[in-house]
């Protein structure tokens, strides 16, 4: 079941959720709206392999913005550190955002319980598009679980700023079995 | 409600949940991570809504062990390694964030699925930048949601399928 605003704002209070920095003025009926953070890198190559580990270039996004190609995937971050133990988080563009064609996640909308970071968003725009750091991007929305709860204990943790891949430890895994 | 990992687990093991093979260190804290499967099937450029002929068909072949290279612009269907279905929870797929992070799209719209039979699952692979895949890389994943209501089986088009299909040229036709 999936956490109504007010329920959202009652579990950030009991520290069931984190959302940091919170505002009462983003919350939605059914969803918070985090901001866009001001780091956005991208990848050097133009062809991507995942057996290889990817070099970025790393772009401090002005204020007065910067624009968004359609032929790259940009790796932006939520400006809201976010997570819980309690309850999975669930991100996507704001309606506004999706209007003007931008993608905020690629296909991996679903945050592991118990993850905590900066998000890393996956951008893509469909048209040329410009992003301002602080802008109100996506929403997240919370969902009840039903089971033992694992928490997550990977890759991705305790994370600032934007996170290009690692999938290329997957396959150095596979070489050491 | 979504499961939580370990729930998955119990109910594969119950027999409520086909993940074949399954393997428990794919389990995430609430989703399963599935391989990409051998075959993959490029739409050609002259497949459109109209057209009737069989060369989606005809384009399917085996992903080299040494990658093959997706280009942007083109869709294409690959599927699941794992047979995936519950009659009793409903499945969703979704990727990897390890992949969404490189540009890769494995499903455009369509992300959910019918309660009923397990079978393999068709991906829809777009790439914002050209990318290398890899047969039976840990590509995606699965999660698992209680659903609400008397519970109605599939019994349509892809029950059958376990080489990536579309079918909407039989939608076309008038077909099932």
């Amino acid at each position: 079941m999936i956490l109504t605003g007010n329920e959202i704002e009652r579990q950030v209070d009991e520290n069931r959720i984190k959302i940091d920095p919170f505002s009462i003025d983003q919350v939605n009926p059914n969803s918070y709206n985090f901001r866009l953070g001001n780091k956005i890198i991208y990848y050097k190559n133009t062809i991507l392999d995942p057996k290889v580990k990817q070099e970025v270039v790393e772009i401090v996004v002005p204020k007065e913005g910067y624009v968004l190609q359609p032929n790259r995937i940009y790796l932006g971050h939520t400006h809201e550190t976010m997570g819980s133990d309690y309850y999975v988080p669930i991100i996507r563009a704001r309606s506004s955002i999706a209007r003007l064609g931008l993608f905020v996640h690629v296909t991996a909308d679903l945050i592991d319980l118990g993850s905590y970071n900066q998000w890393t968003l996956q951008l893509h725009a469909v048209q040329p598009l410009k992003v301002f750091p602080g802008m109100l991007i996506g929403q997240v929305t919370f969902w009840e679980t039903v089971g033992e709860k694992i928490l997550y204990n990977g890759k991705y943790q305790g994370l600032k700023g934007p996170q290009p891949s690692q999938i290329y430890r997957d396959f150095k895994e596979e070489v050491r079995i | 409600m979504i499961l939580t990992g370990n729930e998955i687990i119990k109910q594969v093991k119950k027999n409520r949940i086909t993940i074949t093979p399954f393997d428990e260190s794919l389990v995430n804290p609430n989703s399963y991570n599935y391989r990409l499967g051998h075959q993959i099937i490029e739409l050609h450029e002259e497949s459109s809504l109209g057209n009737s002929d069989n060369t989606v068909e005809n384009s399917c072949h085996d992903i080299p062990k040494s990658g093959l290279i997706l280009y942007p612009g083109k869709v294409y269907l690959a599927n699941t390694f794992e047979t995936i279905g519950s009659n009793n929870y409903v499945t969703s797929l979704i990727g990897r964030s390890s992949l969404g992070r490189l540009g890769l799209f494995l499903q455009i719209s369509a992300d959910l699925g019918n309660l009923g039979p397990a079978h393999k699952w068709t991906l829809e692979l777009v790439c914002i930048q050209p990318i290398k895949v890899y047969p039976m890389m840990k590509i995606g994943q699965v999660s698992f949601w209680v659903p609400k209501g008397e519970i109605l089986s599939y019994n349509g088009k892809y029950t059958n399928y376990s080489i990536p299909k579309s079918c909407i040229y039989e939608d076309l036709k008038g077909g099932q």
